[in-house]
C-alpha cells in the first residue's frame, strides 16, 4: 500500500502535527501512515480524503492488490 | 458529543487505578493488615499520577487512556491478546505442573475455566454484533 498523504500534506505546509490535530490522531500515525507503515481505517482514510478534497483512491493505493 | 466521551475514557484508568488501590485497602484492612493495604494504596496512587505524567509528555501513553488515535488503540488490542496469550500459558503450565505434584489443578483449573468461558461469551457477543 502506498500513499500520497506526506506529498499533499507538504503541499498545504503543514507539519505532521497539525495534521494529526487536524484528524484528531497522534502525530506518530501520520508519520506510520507516511511511511507505509500502517494502513489507515476505513473511517480514517475517509475523513483524510475529506481533508485533502480527495478521494480515498486518490490519496492511497493499493499496489500490491 | 465525541469530547465528552474522549474525557470519559481518558479518565477510566486513572479511576481504575485508583478502585483498585482502594480495593487493596480495604482487602487488606479486613485480613487486619491495615498497613499493608495503605501501601497497596499509596503504590496504586503512584502507578496512576506516573501514568498522568508520562501521558502529558508521551502521545503514546496519551493514546492509550484517551483510546482517541486508531493505531495506539489497536497496540493496546494486540498488546492485550499477547498477554492474554501469557497468562494462558502460565494457567496451563501451572494447572501441568500442580497435577504432576499430585495436586487438584486448583486453583489454575478455575482460573482457565473462567478464562475459557469468557473467550466463548467475547465470541459470541461479536458474532451476534457483526
Amino acid at each position: 500500500m502506498t500513499n500520497r498523504v506526506r506529498e499533499l500534506r507538504l503541499a498545504k505546509g503543514m507539519a505532521q502535527g497539525e495534521l494529526a490535530q487536524a484528524l484528531q490522531v497522534s502525530r506518530q500515525t501520520i508519520n506510520s501512515i507516511e511511511n507505509g507503515r500502517y494502513t489507515p481505517s476505513l473511517p480514517l482514510a475517509l475523513a483524510m480524503a475529506r481533508f485533502f478534497g480527495l478521494t480515498v483512491e486518490g490519496i492511497f493505493d493499493a499496489d500490491d492488490a | 458529543m465525541q469530547t465528552m466521551r474522549r474525557n470519559r475514557l481518558y479518565w477510566a484508568t486513572p479511576l481504575l487505578g485508583v478502585f483498585i488501590g482502594l480495593a487493596y485497602l480495604a482487602a487488606f484492612w479486613l485480613g487486619g493488615r491495615p498497613g499493608d493495604g495503605v501501601i497497596g494504596l499509596i503504590v496504586m496512587l503512584a502507578f496512576t499520577g506516573a501514568l498522568m505524567l508520562l501521558g502529558r509528555r508521551s502521545e503514546t501513553v496519551q493514546g492509550l487512556l484517551d483510546h482517541r488515535d486508531e493505531r495506539i488503540t489497536g497496540m493496546d488490542l494486540k498488546a492485550t491478546a499477547v498477554t492474554a496469550v501469557a497468562m494462558i500459558l502460565a494457567v496451563l503450565v501451572g494447572f501441568v505442573v500442580d497435577i504432576a505434584h499430585g495436586g487438584s489443578g486448583e486453583p489454575f483449573a478455575a482460573i482457565g475455566a473462567i478464562g475459557g468461558l469468557a473467550y466463548l461469551c467475547a465470541l459470541l457477543f461479536f458474532r451476534l454484533r457483526r
